[in-house]
């Protein structure tokens, strides 16, 4: 007789009963997104190592430009600011090379997030599948181009072995606090791209504004000492809440040091603060996301 | 379990229920929306339109039954399938759909090209939701089944496309669904795969599964579906024996085309004169 029995369906999964009006509430989505991608661990492994095996596939020294890529950008930095505008700060690739392995990460996790859901358009339309793995596994991708770019960091830390503290351990807690906001974004971005298809555009500007309003070329103290700053304390106050000039100058405090060259510790209180925002960020975008995704296949 | 077993004996209990189903669409965002356009929409308080790609469609599919959805291009067969599968939800009325569904709806979207074809068996089914043990095992019959030799290790960019479309018929009907959901599939690949999978097909009708199959393939429909399903402009016109709904739906197209050619015909006649 036929192979399949009854005992082998009850084991099938179980029954799926879809209505119009089921309508969660905001914890209730939160909670799916988190169970989705716990449930779903694997896929998201299978599409971080696809994605990996893309970025490195088609170029000829592969997976050496992650190496390469932040090295160059540094020199770039180095002949402009320090050469021609000839800052004085001192032992400048490491400082400069200290905010630009993040904010690469940062922006190639972003922009990679943006498009996650847009480019998987024809499987959205043809199987169901929690669509909250695909922002997650490009912000994940991101963590191995980082970890190339420490590996230039290693290479640039033996010209200023008098620098190297044992503060570097800490690289991993202030990444993680990154992580968190990353993912905050990536979820906004990768939702609303969908809906608005310039968003990469306009992205692209308000990111390099944001880079160079961020104390990654210069130091935040610096701005203390201009003069449009001292005449409006509260944008010097905001410009010490962005997200970025927490990093950069935690990064740089591990890295860097002080000016003169001593072991500094990064301002935990600022990166404690970041990490619970990053944490409220990341639930109100997971809800944002879950709102707008029973909408995706009927947009793309 | 076993209080559950009579439940499950099939052709007694229905694979999929939908009542007084509707699927709006919003004009307002499709897929070249741009923030200047929604901007400008705004800004001009432009009437947002809608349309129901399905309306008040209603239909019980009964355990090993295999329905066939026929119907003009926009008549919304897709979008039920889409519905179906759980990709879109309803926007009105209520769908139950008891039992795993497969729906590689259109065969070898989603395979990455990059990846070879064992690689993209294995993120299939993640995509699925099957455990990866349970995709291990499968995988040496979907490598046979798809008949691709040597190419399984070679990246999906390598393949042709009837390797493409083999390779996704075997992953989709190989994770033994309830309900298998299939969009068009049988125009592609070469004559000997078509009659392979259609073979296949049967075979899984014959297990007491489900199959809704959506085809302009009127043979398929008389030949292997049990029942049919005429869709128009998002309504079910009628519901009932292959034979009977093909019938239906070869008359209507025949209408519509009649008329089509009058109004070519006037629009000819209309030009005429003028062109003189």
């Amino acid at each position: 007789m036929l192979p399949f029995g009854p005992m082998s369906a009850t084991s099938e999964a179980p029954a799926a009963f879809r209505h119009s009006a089921a309508r969660p509430g905001p914890l209730a989505l939160i909670r799916e997104g988190i169970d989705e991608i716990l449930s779903r661990r694997r896929l998201v492994r299978y599409l971080v190592q696809a994605d990996l095996r893309k970025k490195g596939a088609d170029t000829l020294l592969g997976n050496i430009w992650w190496v390469l890529d932040p090295l160059l950008q540094m020199v770039v930095y180095v002949v402009f600011v320090a050469i021609i505008l000839q800052a004085s700060t001192p032992d400048y690739p490491l400082f400069i090379l200290s905010a630009i392995l993040p904010w690469k990460w940062f922006t190639s996790s972003i922009n990679d997030a943006t498009t996650s859901v847009v480019s998987q358009e024809r499987l959205i339309k043809q199987i169901q599948f929690p669509k909250i793995v695909l922002p997650v596994a490009a912000t994940t991708a991101g963590i191995v181009g980082f970890g190339f770019g420490l590996i230039a960091l290693g290479v640039i830390m033996l010209f200023y072995i008098n620098r190297v503290s044992i503060n570097l351990v800490f690289i991993p807690v202030i990444a993680a606090v990154q992580y968190a906001f990353t993912l905050g974004m990536a979820l906004a971005v990768a939702s609303v791209n969908v809906f608005f298809r310039d968003l990469g555009n306009v992205l692209r500007h308000l990111l390099r504004l944001w880079f160079y309003l961020s104390p990654a070329l210069y130091s935040l103290s610096r701005l203390e000492d201009v003069q449009f700053f001292q005449d409006n304390p509260i944008l010097l106050d905001i410009a010490r809440a962005n997200p970025f000039a927490i990093l950069f100058e935690s990064y740089r405090a591990v890295i860097y040091g002080t000016p003169e060259g001593g072991p500094l510790l990064p301002n935990w209180g600022a990166l404690a603060a970041l990490l619970l925002a990053s944490i409220v960020l990341v639930a109100l975008t997971t809800i944002l996301f879950k709102r707008l995704e029973p909408s995706f296949a009927k947009v793309l | 379990m076993a209080a559950n077993a009579p439940t499950l004996v099939p052709g007694t209990q229905h694979a999929i229920e939908v009542a007084d189903l509707g699927v709006r669409y919003s004009l307002r965002f499709s897929r070249k929306t741009t923030l200047r356009q929604s901007i400008a929409q705004v800004v001009s308080r432009q009437r947002i339109e809608e349309f129901w790609a399905l309306r008040h469609v209603s239909f019980t599919l009964i355990r090993g039954e295999s329905l066939g959805v026929i119907g003009p291009n926009g008549a919304g067969k897709s979008t039920l399938l889409q519905v179906l599968a759980g990709i879109i939800t309803p926007s009105e009325g209520a769908v139950d759909v008891r039992g795993h569904v497969s729906s590689l709806l259109t065969l070898g979207a989603g395979f990455d090209q990059e990846l070879t074809g064992s690689e993209n068996i294995l993120l299939a089914g993640a995509f699925l939701g099957l455990d990866d043990k349970v995709v291990r095992e499968l995988l040496p019959g979907i490598v046979t089944y798809a008949d691709l030799g040597q190419f399984i290790d070679a990246p999906i960019k390598t393949y042709s496309s009837g390797m493409r479309a083999r390779l996704g018929f075997a992953i989709a009907t190989s994770v033994d669904p309830d309900i298998l959901l299939l969009d068009e599939v049988l125009a592609t690949g070469d004559a000997d795969f078509r009659a392979k999978s259609k073979q296949r097909v049967i075979e899984l009708v014959k297990a007491a599964k489900g199959i809704v199959l959506v085809t302009h393939d009127m043979n398929w429909v008389t030949e292997y579906c049990n029942r049919a399903l005429l869709l128009e402009k998002g309504n079910v016109v009628i519901e009932g024996e292959p034979a009977e709904v093909v019938r239906v739906h070869e008359e209507h197209s025949a209408r519509r085309k009649a008329e089509k050619q009058a109004e070519l015909g006037t629009v000819a006649a209309a030009a005429g004169p003028l062109a003189r």
